[in-house]
């Protein structure tokens, strides 16, 4: 049907009430300007908290513990980790791998021999070697090996040079530290004891820990310790984000506790998503408001147009074609409104990045796909209504 | 192409219509090219029977069927195809849109599915005398030269029957003859019918059927 709407343009009273049809106009724009800012703050969060902490092939890796409370002090099995707890985490969504930070259930006493006066009581921990930064083909040991490498935390080592001085101890460069030999005396309950010879093979900037092979501490443990069935008062997790949202929360509710500082800008993005999030709820609030704002409109202008859309249904239009049409006519102004709320959150988008966040490289003045993609939504959502609500009260006349 | 009635009656008629009248409670069937006449008194149906017919109302027990198809099981998008393509009507309340004029009135009905092309409504409304009247807006025209808008917009589509609903009771004579002088014609060029209901008998109106309402 080639039929032409011009004439029938007039026939549909609008004049009277364009205040209404204004305030609408503009509670749409509004709604969709914050709902689409929304999106793209959240994104921005997204891409500046991102990526944060140290990472190994994209992953994160850190440790929790359990929180020890006045509740709970002194009772160590409440204190670690049992397979259950291993399991539950390692089953959900955001972790990619759990590992054990097994500690030595035995005395252990660590002196640097005759070069260095020094010597202390210490601990030693074993971890899978795939959580590990630093691993040197030699970070091995086979049972009635006298040799024993070791993995040493960078950090243990600046607290060491920072306390070395005032003991007359000689300050070490990571280097020169790689080539002391020290001694590590293992005592069983007895008083029995043996002494390893031990060097560091490696430092590592991850694990705040003396590593020793996992092989070994077992065998210790079960040679000194007299325990095979070692429970884990550490663990180590590897995840995609250790910002994530999810994961923190899981944390909290689990009671664990976490390095602070690589969760910071979790707790940070988590905030800050809620605020946008919220922000972004209300906005959609202000659109299906604005939505329905705009039905009265229409209901009036089809109740002030009663009789003429009648006498044309009379006259054989059909009302399909008449739905089609009369919602057509607001194609225009519904693409204008979201376009203009488009314009508003780039010029905002612009602003931030250039004046707020001084062009950092990990956001773009130009808006994310995602956003362009929800306007588009947006404008489908608007006309669809439109379209059904215009039919709807068109099919009542006939 | 059949107009069918079968056994209609208006819901609120009392049941002894069934007896005076020829057409309610009557099985009846108009084809193309008749041209039936119906008298009826006021108060029988008349306009009744013409809003039935072109499906304006449904408060009919019995049925009206075209071309087999029961009217009442026509959707809204049905009946704009049948008013559009297959049935033309002059109502007695003429309902023009008093906003636009005449011209615009005829040319709303015109491009929904032409028959004629546009300068055909020049042509039409200079030969029943409204020719001045095109751009008038209707509310200011005489009822007379109204019906006379209404007449020719009705002969403006395709149709198989013209329902005319006493089209001339604001008209004289001489514009009346020459009205329906112009429907005959046009009916003729479809070959359509033409179901003509009036208070009384119309001599220039050549009926092939009468019936009394």
């Amino acid at each position: 049907m080639t039929v032409s709407f011009k004439p029938i343009r007039s026939l549909l009273q609008t004049g009277t009430n364009t205040s209404s049809r204004w305030f609408s106009y503009i509670g749409l724009g509004i709604g969709v300007l914050l709902l689409l800012c929304s999106i793209q703050m959240y994104i921005n969060i997204q891409q500046l908290l991102g990526g944060e902490s140290p990472r190994k092939e994209g992953y994160d890796y850190i440790s929790i513990s359990k929180t020890i409370t006045n509740e709970t002090m002194g009772q160590l099995e409440k204190n670690l980790f049992n397979e259950n707890d291993i399991k539950d985490l390692a089953a959900k969504p955001f972790v990619q791998g759990v590992s054990p930070l097994i500690a030595n259930r035995f005395r252990v006493q660590l002196s640097a021999g005759d070069i260095i006066p020094f010597s202390t009581d210490m601990f030693l921990e074993s971890l899978d070697n795939n959580f590990i930064d630093t691993v040197p083909p030699n970070f091995t040991w086979q049972e009635g090996q006298n040799y024993i490498p070791i993995i040493f935390s960078s950090d243990f080592l600046e607290i060491y040079n920072v306390f070395a001085p005032g003991y007359g101890l000689p300050q070490l460069s990571e280097a020169t530290a790689s080539q002391v030999v020290v001694y590590i005396t293992c005592f069983t309950p007895n008083g029995e004891k043996q002494t390893f010879r031990a060097s560091i093979v490696a430092f590592s900037d991850r694990i705040n820990s003396i590593i020793v092979p996992k092989n070994f501490l077992n065998w210790a443990n079960n040679t000194f310790g007299h325990t095979t069935d070692v429970k884990a008062s550490r663990l180590y997790i590897k995840t995609k984000d250790a910002n994530s949202p999810d994961f923190l929360s899981y944390l909290q509710q689990k009671d664990y506790k976490v390095n602070k500082d690589k969760t910071k800008f979790g707790r940070v993005k988590q905030v800050l998503q809620g605020i946008f999030s919220g922000l972004g709820i209300f906005g959609l609030l202000v659109v299906i408001l604005a939505l329905m704002l705009f039905s009265f409109y229409l209901q009036l202008m089809i109740a002030r147009s009663k009789d003429n859309l009648q006498l044309l249904l009379m006259l054989g239009y059909s009302p399909n074609w008449l739905s089609r049409n009369v919602s057509k006519q607001f194609v225009p102004v519904y693409i204008l409104v979201v376009v203009a709320a488009l314009a508003l959150t780039e010029v905002m988008q612009w602003a931030f990045h250039h004046f707020v966040m001084f062009d950092r490289p990990e956001l773009s003045s130009m808006l994310h796909w995602s956003v362009l993609g929800a306007s588009a939504v947006l404008i489908a959502l608007s006309l669809f209504t439109n379209y059904r609500m215009v039919r709807k009260l068109l099919y009542r006349l006939v | 192409m059949q107009l069918q009635l079968q056994q209609v009656l208006p819901v609120y008629f009392e049941s002894d219509h069934r007896t005076a009248s020829e057409v309610w409670r009557h099985d009846l069937t108009f084809t193309k090219g008749e041209y039936v006449k119906i008298v009826a008194p006021s108060g029988s149906g008349k306009t009744s029977l013409m809003h039935f017919l072109y499906g304006l109302r449904s408060e009919y027990n019995g049925n009206i069927l075209y071309n087999s198809g029961s009217l009442k099981s026509f959707s809204p998008e049905d009946f704009a195809g049948y008013r559009k393509d297959h049935i033309s009507i002059v109502l007695q309340d003429l309902r023009l849109f008093p906003e636009q004029t005449v011209w615009e009135n005829i040319e709303l009905k015109r491009q929904l599915n032409p028959f004629h092309p546009a300068e055909k409504i020049r042509e039409m409304a200079e030969r029943l005398g409204i020719g001045n009247k095109l751009s008038s807006k209707c509310r200011i025209c005489s009822y007379g030269e109204q019906q006379r808008v209404a007449i020719i917009r009705a002969l403006m589509q395709p149709y198989d029957f013209l329902l005319l609903d006493e089209p001339f009771s604001h008209l004289d004579d001489k514009n009346s003859q020459n009205a329906m002088q112009l429907m005959l014609e046009e009916s003729k060029l479809r070959n359509a019918a033409i179901i003509f209901a009036d208070l009384e008998r119309i001599d220039y109106f050549p009926f092939t059927r009468l019936f009394h309402l």
